[in-house]
């Protein structure tokens, strides 16, 4: 790996994360980023080489801020006036600002905007105020210089790395770090050697920033050579950590055996940063280290490098995750399925399928859940191919496989293992179909049921069955509706459940129908599948009238209930009935609404069609103790409307009235009460 | 992170909760939910097996534990691989309830307390913290733990402008540190099981994403008049203050939730929710490295392009009744929602399949336990610095525009604004003394 310069990085970054696949690019993306960032950085706290912009009325808005500066205004307005000039301010406003700095209450105020406006007077600025400012107040000015990154400021910051306070000497080195160059860096270094120790930590990371800005720059020998005495030196160990770490990418392809000699090391904090590193480093031949290093490794160290094999997404390490994946401890197996799901290519099907018919059960749905996962339609085909082949175990885990990820081309060979002699490929043929499956699987699934011999095979295709039928709807049809007529009673209830989920007008009329049935088990059954029809308005808008008739003289007191349970909540839902309809409707069934549970739809549905009827039949549903909070409740909201259709204010008073009055809830009285002030 | 929420949803470590959480370990792997299942380490790989060591246990500390801070926490002491062992915290009497709470949990008196999170930082027997502070220390905060050698678990939002998102990103790498965002939906079934449809190409070719924003307004926290300063050993003002720049004590701008939320003129904004909802958007975009180029905001919305062309539309209404946080995907053969009640709508029945159980109420536990995987793998969290850093610079761009109130367009090789210096003068903000990152 060759660096040349911070721009040509950030053109390889850009092409890894856009134009490049395969084995390689995620390892190149990482190291490009690291670079991209560093720079990016860089870019953001220099002062802004773009084109000065002064949009109308810029100017004079910043004559008015600069103003506010200069004047007597107290320090609240002042300190929002440096934002405002952040944003509005040029050089005409760092004499103003300037002064500030010698403020404790207004640094930081005049910093940010002192940092923001990209024009070398706020340079100046900052610069001369080094000399005015101590203590905190010292730091900031130098905090801000590093992000300005001042090269003229290394001579007055070098002064101050041995300042007695130990604040001040960090924030030099810091600074110092950031502006980079070599004066600075060199200067850094013999710094390192005689630092005190509230000061080391800091001028190492200065270090460490100045190699970096090396790095950025093209200079990788210099790079090296700083964080090598970084790392070498009697500094904090996570500086040593990070200096190591740039000592390995700096040197590129050559970094290799320092990163290996990292992997071996018996030091936690050195075995981590190398494991990071290793994600960095990009080449192939760092991918082929690292598995040897974990071929080599201890089990708890194997599942970590296994993780950072998984990262660097570089196919020629397959076939040692292959055999990771198939024999050893069961954490290393488990480390890499999930390494081989990261990998994502069909070369990983074959082993994840055999780990997802392991007689372990944490490994099987390990690998099956990353087989689950595993994108492209090339896994697909892989699946489907191997679908025909299998037998066993493997056939049932394909079966699965090919339903959750939606394999459509498995249709065939699932229909074929639907008829096994094996029942629990049966059961996942059929589930899949289910999953899978048109109006033509619909017919194959009812030829299927008829020629079933177990409970637990009907109940497969059931469940199948409505699923597609859910899905496909009316397409259905043809193929479930001769079940419905089918001599076995079983059947029949069968097509009851898959009619629910095709709905409209041809299906409701054959569970009406089946309410008159002989038997009286698939009566129950149509009444109850009346009872819940789905709520499809207005093309499943035909199940009124039966819910009516049921409701009103149904054959035995349960069907009653449930004929006025559905056309209730019918009437409720019903798009196409005007609020009026609606009211009349549920007044119409008043004599048959009886149990509280039923009175419970009704408010909802009158609650759905506000009106002065509906009000009023809502305050007699008040006055019923079993309903009373839930009626009130529905008053509020209804009596609170001020467009009430056909109501007078002296009724809609009447009613929250009545709720203030009765109600036994706080709440429900204080909304009424509130409603009431709003009608005054 | 609102508080409102948290009270609504109860305590997560309820019954109920627990049960959840027990019900979605033990079936997450079962067939019908293998695409729901987190993709993380089991944790029989790392030896977690229920009965750990103390010297085998991740040594945790606690920076700026509030209401968030209390909840998330509580999933880390949960965990049996975990001793909780010092809070930092300005304030006193959450530095005392933080104590009560973990000595009650461990039967003794160890906690150690400290009002400046510094000195936490300078033990070496502490390998990672919980830092749910104010969004203000957020970044710096998670910067100066990686730099004393701490792994990072950092509440939302991670950065208050888009200088700090990249340098959080570049600092943990620099480090080798371990960073989780505290966007925990990032490991949850429902958006984990809808972003694996969008990055499937389940739903065609991705053409539109949805983000619930939670208001689009910028804000700045301002200098509000003076009151006596409580004793620093009650409440140390100047280290709550931080980065941010000083103004005298208000006891209003002590909430810490909404204080220097973002920073600069540009605060609040979509962070809110964006940080979660945004950042799912990236994810389901493949757009963990990069962000929008374009946004502009219309119509009392911001509509936002990626490099791909993939549109991202922040708006804070049009969705369906699916709780808190929603997001939409939308491809050319097929869309899919979902939010925080746990339950997903999509355009087809048959996209469904394989979703697994439902889990509302966004509990942490599964995002705390990625990152306690990560620590000891060292290997990447699901929310680590790099996501973060991208999915918060998309936030911030969106926030510049909203404050410029027009169109801004972004280099995202630069990162800068194009032709647009008020826009990039924004970018960053100086950090009081003495602060840096």
């Amino acid at each position: 790996m060759m660096l040349t310069n911070s721009s040509q990085n950030f053109a390889a970054g850009q092409i890894s994360r856009t134009g490049q696949t395969g084995q390689t690019r995620q390892t190149k993306d990482l190291f490009s980023r690291l670079l991209s960032l560093t720079a990016l950085l860089a870019c953001l706290a220099a002062p802004s080489p773009l084109r000065a912009v002064d949009p109308a009325g810029t100017a004079e808005l910043r004559l008015k801020l600069i103003a506010v500066l200069q004047s007597d205004a107290p320090p609240a307005e002042k300190a929002i006036t440096c934002k405002r000039l952040a944003v509005y301010g040029n050089r005409d406003a760092v004499p103003a600002l300037a002064p500030l700095l010698l403020s404790k209450e207004l640094n930081s105020w005049a910093r940010i905007a002192l940092e923001a406006i990209p024009d070398p007077a706020c340079d100046d600025a900052l610069r001369d105020a080094l000399g005015k400012v101590q203590g905190r107040l010292l730091v900031g000015v130098m905090n801000s210089i590093g992000v300005r990154r001042d090269a003229k400021a290394v001579e007055p910051l070098i002064a101050r790395l041995n300042d007695a306070d130990g604040e001040v000497a960090s924030a030099a080195a810091s600074a110092l770090g950031r502006i980079g160059g070599e004066q600075a860096a060199a200067v850094l270094v013999k710094a390192l050697l005689s630092a005190r120790k509230d000061v080391v930590s800091e001028v190492a990371e200065g270090c460490v920033r100045c190699a970096e800005k090396f790095l950025a720059d093209g200079k990788a020998a210099e790079a090296v050579t700083l964080y090598d005495t970084v790392r070498k030196a009697s500094v904090p160990k996570q500086r040593i950590l990070e200096a190591t770490r740039g000592a390995i990418l700096a040197r590129g392809a050559a970094g290799l055996p320092l990163l290996v000699e990292h992997l071996r090391s018996t030091d936690k904090g050195m075995f981590s940063i190398a494991l990071s590193t290793a994600r960095e480093l990009p080449g192939q031949e760092v991918t082929q280290a690292v598995a040897a290093e974990m071929e080599r490794s201890a089990v708890d160290r194997q599942t970590m490098l296994v993780m950072v094999l998984a990262d660097r997404a570089d196919a020629s390490v397959l076939p040692t995750i292959r055999k990771a994946a198939q024999s050893g401890p069961k954490p290393m197996r488990l480390a890499a399925i999930t390494a081989l799901e990261r990998m994502g290519t069909v070369e990983v099907v074959p082993v994840l399928l055999d780990g997802a018919t392991d007689e372990d059960r944490e490994l099987a749905q390990a690998a099956k859940a990353a087989l689950v996962r595993l994108p492209g339609k090339q896994v697909n085909g892989e699946l489907v191919a191997r679908l025909s082949q299998a037998a066993g175990k493997q056939s049932r885990v394909l079966l699965e496989l090919a339903g959750l990820r939606r394999i459509g081309e498995a249709l065939p060979a699932a229909v074929k293992c639907a008829e096994d002699s094996d029942a629990t490929i049966r059961a996942a043929a059929v589930g899949a179909i289910g999953l899978l499956g048109e109006e033509k699987q619909a017919a194959d699934l009812v030829r299927l049921l008829e020629k079933s011999q177990t409970p637990r095979d009907r109940e497969e295709i059931e469940k199948a069955l409505v699923g597609i039928c859910g899905r496909r709807g009316a397409n259905c049809l043809p193929a479930v509706l001769p079940l419905a007529q089918s001599a076995n009673s079983e059947f029949r209830l069968i097509a009851l459940h898959t009619l629910s989920g095709v709905g409209g007008a041809a299906a409701l009329n054959a569970v009406k129908s089946a309410s008159n049935d002989q038997d009286e088990a698939v009566q129950d059954e149509a009444v109850r599948t009346l009872a819940s029809w789905p709520g499809n308005w207005p093309d499943d808008s035909g199940v009124a009238e039966p819910l009516l008739a049921l409701a009103k003289s149904g054959k035995k007191q349960s069907h009653q209930v449930l004929g006025l349970r559905g056309y209730l909540e019918y009437v409720q839902a019903a798009k196409k009935l005007q609020s009026d309809e609606k009211v009349a409707k549920v007044k119409e069934l008043l004599p048959l609404i009886t149990r509280s549970e039923e009175k419970r739809l009704a408010i909802s549905a009158l609650s759905a069609a506000p009106t002065a009827a509906g009000l009023e039949m809502l305050v007699a549903f008040a006055a019923d103790s079993s309903v009373a909070e839930e009626a009130s409740l529905a008053i509020v909201t209804t009596a609170g409307k001020d467009d009430l259709k056909g109501a007078t204010k002296e009724l809609r008073r009447g009613a929250l009235q009545t709720v203030v009055e009765k109600s036994k809830t706080d709440r429900t009285r204080r909304k009424a009460e509130e409603a009431l002030k709003r009608i005054r | 992170m609102t508080n409102a929420n948290q009270v609504r949803r109860g305590d997560p470590h309820s019954r109920a909760a627990v049960s959840n959480r027990r019900q979605f370990l033990t079936t997450a792997m079962k067939a019908g939910a293998l695409l729901a299942a987190p993709l993380i380490v089991p944790g029989a790989v790392l030896g977690k097996d229920g009965g750990v060591a103390p010297s085998e246990r991740i040594r945790l500390g606690g920076i700026g534990i509030g209401n968030r801070g209390s909840y998330v926490l509580s999933c880390f002491l949960h965990e049996a691989d975990v001793q909780f062992v010092a809070i930092a915290d300005v304030k006193e009497t959450r530095r005392q309830s933080v104590k009560k709470l973990a000595d009650a949990k461990y039967g003794n008196t160890d906690c150690a307390m400290y009002r400046d999170q510094r000195d936490l930082l300078a033990r070496d027997d502490i390998d990672a913290v919980l830092i749910a502070t104010g969004p203000n220390w957020h970044a710096t905060a998670s910067m100066l733990a990686a730099n004393a050698g701490k792994d990072v678990y950092c509440e939302k939002p991670c950065t208050k402008n888009i200088s700090q998102s990249l340098a959080l990103a570049e600092t943990f790498r620099r480090t080798g540190r371990i960073f989780q965002a505290g966007t925990q939906r990032r490991s949850l079934p429902n958006f984990v099981f809808s972003i694996e449809l969008a990055r499937q190409g389940k739903l065609g070719k991705l053409h539109t994403l949805y983000a619930h924003p939670a208001g689009l307004h910028t804000v700045s926290s301002g200098w509000l008049p003076g009151e006596d300063e409580p004793p620093k050993e009650q409440v140390d003002w100047d280290l709550y203050l931080g980065p941010a720049a000083w103004r005298p004590f208000n006891k209003k701008l002590l909430d810490g939730f909404n204080f220097e939320k973002g920073g600069g003129m540009t605060g609040g904004g979509c962070l809110e929710w964006g940080s979660h909802c945004v950042d799912l958007c990236q994810w389901a975009n493949d757009a963990d490295n990069t962000a929008p180029v374009e946004y502009e905001p219309k119509d009392g919305k911001l509509f936002a392009r990626y490099p791909n062309g993939v549109q991202l539309i922040l708006r804070n209404d049009g969705w369906l009744p699916l709780g808190s946080c929603p997001v939409r995907f939308e491809g050319e053969t097929g869309w899919v929602e979902t939010g925080d009640n746990g339950d997903i709508v999509a355009s087809s029945e048959s996209l469904l399949a394989g979703k697994g159980q439902k889990i509302g109420g966004y509990p942490a536990d599964f995002h705390v336990r990625d990152f306690l995987e990560c620590v000891k793998s060292r290997g990447r969290t699901r929310a680590n610095a790099d996501a973060a850093c991208w999915a918060h610079i998309a936030c911030h761009a969106a926030n510049i525009s909203l404050f410029l109130n027009r169109k801004v367009t972004f280099d995202v090789k630069k990162c800068e604004f194009i032709g647009d210096e008020q826009a990039n003068r924004l970018r960053s903000e100086a950090l009081r003394e003495p602060w840096r990152i």
